[in-house]
């Protein structure tokens, strides 16, 4: 089943979600990228339900692109997160609502400084240091407030999601096989192999 | 319906003109001059920028824009005209994407905003956009660069170099003379530069200069390096008005010699 | 669904002209006309199409469509089938069986479930079988309309983008389709897997219906990039035929194509039956001797030890 986790360390974000696409007790798909880059620093890992999740997260992605192009500047991530949340709370009050999960990491180049946010399908948004979407939510939270170290550095960060990751695999019945992660810095997105 | 019908600005004159249309013509002719130049593989747009007052922050008069990662834009005629085109066309660009996947091409842009400006000469309540546009860049997935043009009434072409604005007949003519396939890019921007000094008397200073030398790969000139290619103009220029006057020298020395020499027959030379 | 460009409307300004494009909308002026809506006006225009009067048209539709539900419902959807597409580096292979089942009646065995959207792009039909004829067909419609505008052939990404936004916009209304636009464009061959949940996925090797385990199992383990075409025709062939055997959904016949760079081919009509007992016979090319069955195939071969014979 569908899992994603994210957390923050000294000046990084890092935000992991599995790659399987699934259609009832078939694997359509071992390699799904669920992790969106919406400008230079900005990260968006989206699950839930099918169809919902890619057309939510492609109406971000394209809408936040026009924003830079029209401002030759990026939406910094508060306000990127501020306006996907509201996004998706109106999209709850309208005839077909996205039910889409997501997690929103992003560092910002103004303060130098990295922000994650949880937000949930009814347009819950949360400040974090770290988060999980997913039943994969059930072993990591925990875990997390157990190890996650807020100024660690980004192989401690790593680390601490390996664990979350492993932990999950360990007892979760449904977890998903292969994750991709990635990682936002001041140097931009990159794709990590765990 | 009768309520668009007392609605149109835009009618025909009894001689089949659209009076609007051509007013807006007139307004692109009154705004400031811009140069697209197309070489072998790269494209370049010049624009001349008007003076900006001494308490006047420059970097919020822009006349050459990217409209995506892979398309850019400049324009001349009413200022805050373009502004609203190229907003509408930047929507477009991002929602092309949103549909197909794929980025714009060149030429849909251009059909795109040309539609636009179409519908603006035949709708009620509405005036044309008071804007010519020369829309430049790459098609993905092809090393071809492009350059369109469009116009108030809703022509749009293709073209291998090209000037609107103020002074833009001129400027066409030069380049109609001096252009050549397969400009280099250095041959490129100078043609550009040579042909905007036709109108600008300023120099460096009143001009802008954008490259694109592949898709998405955008470079916009600084003051120092335009100043550099205007000076060279300048000298081959001076250069060759030397040559030209030393030649003229010559020939009147010549002139002047046959002219001895027809004077006294059968003279030292035989 | 939300549209695109009315979400931008900030100021009263701009409100103003949208009213006046609404007006010269309501005058048929639209984009569309100018061929500039990424080549699909009447997706952006909304797309007209009539639904069950009723206040929640996917009930209605269940009502009388659920045949497990209500055994003596009045319309029967087609549902149980076999559809696989693979990309290798010589093109897209796409097989499919040919049953039409209706609850437990085969309805037909002689159904074309390979939809020849144009010369270039293949669909396959999975679900009900007219939600997957009409809008694929409808599919063809626009993706001629996008080559006349553009004065280009229609990506194997927009296409399949395309229909995938078509049925996202009825979702929850009771659409059913699960299908894979198969076609060669600029990138080479592509496959993309459709459905009616709006999913969209873009990958190598596809299966879809109820027999798509089976036809995965064989597939799966036989599959590689480098494929020659006739093992490439072949694991199509034998994919479809494991489902046809295995799932009594599936059955009947296989049809074959193959999608190659100048366009799709049919290679051909294949009884399971026949594959089962004789195979596709000698001049079928990287077809093996003998039938696909397993007595056949193992015919004289036994796992009992040799017992020795008391003296």
């Amino acid at each position: 089943m569908e899992c994603s986790f994210a957390l923050t360390g000294k000046d990084y974000v890092l935000v992991a979600a599995d790659t399987t696409s699934a259609r009832s007790i078939i694997k359509m798909k071992i390699d799904e990228d669920k992790i969106k880059t919406l400008s230079p620093h900005l990260l968006m890992a989206y699950s839930g339900e099918p169809g919902d999740t890619v057309q939510f997260a492609e109406y971000i992605e394209r809408n936040i692109r026009l924003y830079h192009i029209r401002n030759l500047y990026p939406l910094r991530p508060q306000s990127a997160a501020a306006w996907i949340r509201r996004s998706l709370a109106e999209s709850l009050r309208s005839r077909h609502p996205y039910s889409v999960n997501l997690l929103v990491g992003g560092f910002d180049t103004a303060d130098q400084s990295p922000h994650l946010y949880w937000i949930d399908y009814l347009g819950t948004m949360a400040t974090v240091p770290y988060a999980a979407h997913g039943y994969g939510s059930y072993f990591a939270s925990s875990l997390l407030d157990r190890y996650h170290n807020p100024d660690g550095t980004l192989e401690e960060g790593l680390a601490t999601l390996r664990r979350a990751i492993d932990e999950t695999s360990k007892r979760l019945i449904v977890a998903p096989g292969k994750y991709m992660v990635k990682v936002v810095d001041k140097d931009g997105i990159r794709e990590i192999e765990l | 319906m009768s309520r668009s019908y007392d609605r149109a600005l835009t009618v025909f004159s009894p001689d089949g003109h659209l009076f609007q249309v051509e007013y807006a013509l007139e307004a692109v002719r009154k705004g400031t001059c811009a140069v697209g130049v197309r070489g072998a593989d790269v494209v370049v747009l010049g624009v001349e920028k008007k003076s900006v007052l001494q308490l006047q922050d420059p970097r919020t008069v822009r006349k050459v824009v990217m409209l995506d990662d892979h398309v850019c834009l400049a324009f001349a005629g009413l200022t805050a005209d373009g502004r609203v085109l190229i907003d509408k066309a930047r929507v477009e660009c991002q929602s092309h994407r949103l549909t197909v996947e794929d980025p714009v091409t060149v030429e849909y842009i251009t059909r795109h905003i040309a539609g636009i400006q179409q519908r603006y000469t035949q709708s009620g309540g509405v005036r044309p956009f008071g804007i010519s546009t020369l829309i430049v860049g790459f098609d993905p997935h092809d090393s071809q660069p492009r350059l369109y043009q469009t116009e108030p009434s809703g022509i749009y072409s293709a073209w291998k170099a090209n000037a609107i604005g103020r002074s833009s007949k001129t400027v066409r003519e030069f380049l109609e003379k001096n252009h050549k396939d397969d400009l280099t890019r250095d041959q490129a921007i100078k043609l550009t530069i040579k042909s905007l000094l036709e109108v600008v008397q300023t120099g460096a200073k009143n001009i802008e200069i954008s490259v694109m030398e592949s898709y998405g790969k955008v470079t916009n000139l600084d003051l120092p390096q335009i100043e550099a290619i205007v000076q060279e103009i300048e000298r081959e220029k001076e250069a060759e008005a030397e040559r030209k006057r030393s030649r003229l020298a010559a020939t009147a020395a010549g002139q002047a010699a046959m002219a001895t020499r027809a004077e006294t027959p059968g003279g030292s030379g035989q | 669904m939300n549209s695109f460009a009315s979400r931008f409307i900030a100021s009263s300004a701009e409100n103003e002209i949208r009213q006046a494009k609404a007006m010269a909308e309501e005058e048929g002026l639209t984009d569309a006309m100018w061929g500039s809506d990424a080549g699909f006006g009447s997706l952006v225009t909304g797309h007209a199409f009539n639904v069950p009067a009723v206040p929640d048209p996917s009930a209605f539709l269940r009502l009388h469509t659920d045949d497990h539900a209500d055994p003596n419902c009045k319309i029967k959807i087609q549902h149980g089938t076999t559809t696989l597409a693979f990309r290798y580096k010589g093109g897209v292979i796409v097989a499919v069986d040919s049953r039409a089942t209706a609850g437990s009646y085969i309805a037909s065995g002689t159904v074309k479930k390979v939809i020849e959207i144009n010369p270039y792009l293949l669909g396959t039909m999975a679900g009900g079988a007219a939600d997957c004829q009409y809008w694929e067909t409808y599919l063809g419609i626009q993706c001629r309309l996008h080559e006349l505008r553009n004065k280009e052939r229609i990506s194997v990404s927009a296409a399949s983008k395309y229909l995938s936004n078509l049925v996202y916009s009825y979702k929850g209304m009771g659409l059913s389709m699960g299908t894979m636009i198969c076609g060669w464009d600029k990138t080479g061959p592509a496959v993309f897997y459709v459905d009616s949940d709006g999913t969209r996925l873009k990958g190598d090797l596809f299966s879809v219906g109820s027999g798509s385990t089976f036809a995965y199992g064989v597939l799966d383990q036989g599959y590689s990039w480098d494929m020659s075409d006739e093992e490439a025709q072949e694991l199509g062939r034998r994919s479809i035929y494991a489902a046809g055997h295995r799932d009594a959904f599936s059955g009947n016949t296989i049809n074959l194509y193959h999608v190659q760079e100048d366009g799709w081919k049919f290679i051909g009509n294949y009884d399971v039956t026949k594959m089962h007992y004789e195979g596709p016979g000698p001049d079928v090319p990287g077809a093996p001797v003998g039938g696909y069955g397993y007595d056949v195939r193992t015919h004289g071969r036994f796992s009992v030890l040799p017992t020795a014979v008391p003296a």
